[in-house]
């Protein structure tokens, strides 16, 4: 693919197998950027992403505190409630979502598609988080409590420092879910302008008479950042998922 | 686990607990259970999204089932589930090299798993240009003498959905791979040791040792995989087949999205085969809730 995408049209016809004797050019990327305008869909998709992240971070790692060391009445309750919803397709919630979002006037914006995320990937990261959480000992809790630690340094001493590593997993996965995710932003922004990488592409793409060569340079690019991030925490992701807990 | 429930920090913070989950709670009560409890409605009416939104009954589902390509759709879903048992047991057999630790397994590890991070746009093009009419499987036929067998692939049916199958199977061994392996690590080693040592195969080692030892693991496995086939190649089928021939490697979850499309569409319809799709979720949640309940196993 990497190969393909330095090729000239013409040399990719003829053989799309032959490595050697070409006229190398870089001439796809320039356009890519340039024309495609492929760094402002980075920086759409990049927007999204960054704040799903947040949210889930904030309202997962509070929620999931909860569920690890509260214990009340309807608590377990509200807990298998919230990770059984990780079973409903995103397809049965989509077009009441639509329409639920332009009346808000929030069709065509960011917001929707992170709201979208939060909804459909909160119950998994609450599950990860929670099941880390579940580990800390409440011997260090009550001990912070005595030394008169309130609600936010327990969670700023003890609960984020403890339970980084599934943190870090939620961040670097939902990062990578985000970034290659198709259907949700394709239904969601329809302006040109704020479509993400991955819907950017797949209009690209699904113009047969397009330029190959092209389409490959655009492919590349859109892989880059996730598998940079794979590079550096394949160790943390591989962990998580034989802990079996996230697809 | 320890038994916390008696410490005095889990009394008297029902405020703090109840603040904290408040956040979560609204936003699945409003972006999940609210749109499928209005999905749910509206699939007995013809609503348009705008002004139409009569109640017709089951009207909606007697067309789906009687005058519609719903069994070509659930023809498709069931053709792509073939790649399950696929997946696992390739997944398997690398999960088994994996743990004996074969040469070079931590590099192949890293490498078995990045189909995983690659989008399906960009798997599900790749796998387009590979099986088209001039692409580099008909050309390799083609220079083995197997000319006859250089067909169109995507432009028939059933190598259609076999490429869609091929696609997947590829795309979920590295998933499946490092899931079984992580079931693996409960196995006691020296089970596994005396194994070998009492000269048993690779396959005896796999089938009669690590098989009947990961039963929950490929439980959980089966059943993730079944669902997502329903619920998540929507990306590979658009990138692939864009659904075509016809509706012929259209599953579920795609006919939702081209109907949402459709000018002047029927959303009641498109509900309904949501619902639909819902029902058929539902019966593999109730048999995989026996696996998030024990979560906290899990630690």
């Amino acid at each position: 693919m990497f190969f393909n995408s330095l090729k000239q049209r013409t040399d990719y016809l003829v053989n799309p197998f032959s490595i050697q004797g070409l006229t190398l050019t870089w001439d796809n990327y320039v356009t890519m950027v340039s024309q495609f305008k492929i760094l402002d869909l980075f920086g759409n998709t990049l927007f999204i992403s960054f704040f799903t992240i947040l949210f889930i971070l904030i309202f997962g790692i509070i929620a999931s505190f909860a569920f690890a060391k509260f214990k009340f009445p309807g608590i377990d309750l509200v807990y298998i409630l919230i990770i059984s919803t990780m079973f409903i397709p995103v397809q049965v919630t989509i077009i009441p979502l639509y329409i639920f979002y332009s009346k808000l006037h929030l069709v065509n914006s960011y917001w929707s598609v992170i709201l979208t995320y939060l909804g459909l990937f909160l119950p998994e990261a609450i599950l990860l988080m929670t099941s880390s959480f579940r580990g800390i000992p409440d011997e260090m809790l009550e001990a912070a409590e005595l030394d008169g630690a309130g609600y936010f340094d327990k969670l700023r001493y003890i609960i984020v420092p403890m339970g980084t590593p599934a943190i870090v997993l939620t961040i670097i996965f939902y990062f990578i879910v985000t970034w290659n995710d198709l259907f949700t932003p394709m239904v969601l922004l329809q302006d040109m302008g704020k479509r993400t990488v991955m819907v950017a592409l797949a209009s690209l793409l699904s113009r047969y008479s397009g330029d190959p060569t092209f389409q490959f340079a655009g492919l590349v690019l859109a892989t880059i950042p996730a598998i940079i991030i794979y590079a550096i925490f394949q160790q943390y992701i591989i962990k998580g998922i034989s802990a079996g807990s996230t697809k | 686990m320890k038994n916390i429930s008696t410490s005095p920090f889990r009394k008297a913070k029902s405020i703090q607990g109840m603040l904290s989950i408040a956040p979560v709670m609204a936003i699945i009560l409003f972006i999940r259970l609210y749109p499928m409890v209005s999905s749910i409605y509206r699939s007995f009416t013809n609503w348009d999204g705008l002004f139409r939104n009569d109640w017709v009954g089951f009207k909606n589902y007697i067309v789906i089932f009687t005058d519609s390509p719903f069994w070509t759709l659930l023809r498709n879903s069931m053709v792509l589930l073939l790649s399950v048992p696929l997946q696992i047991l390739i997944g398997l057999f690398i999960a088994v090299l994996l743990y004996e630790e074969v040469k070079g397994w931590q590099v192949f590890r890293t490498l078995i798993y990045l189909p995983q991070i690659v989008s399906a746009v960009t798997i599900g093009y790749l796998f387009r240009i590979a099986f088209g009419l001039e692409g580099p499987v008909n050309i390799i036929l083609q220079a083995l003498n197997l000319g006859k067998f250089a067909i169109e692939w995507l432009g028939n049916t059933w190598t259609a959905l076999a490429v869609l199958v091929f696609c997947l199977t590829w795309f979920s061994i590295g998933w499946q791979a490092i899931v079984i392996l992580g079931g693996m690590t409960r196995i006691p080693l020296d089970v596994f040791e005396a194994a070998k040592l009492d000269g048993a195969t690779f396959f005896q080692r796999t089938f009669l040792i690590i098989v009947p030892m990961i039963g929950r693991t490929l439980e959980y496995a089966v059943i993730m995989s079944m669902v997502w086939t329903f619920t998540s190649v929507f990306a590979f089928i658009f990138a692939i087949t864009n659904g075509g021939p016809g509706f012929e490697t259209t599953t579920i979850d795609y006919m939702i999205y081209t109907k949402f499309y459709q000018a002047g569409s029927n959303f009641g319809f498109a509900t309904a085969l949501a619902v639909i799709l819902l029902l058929i979720i539902m019966v593999f949640t109730i048999i995989e809730m026996r696996f998030t309940s024990k979560a906290s196993d899990w630690e």
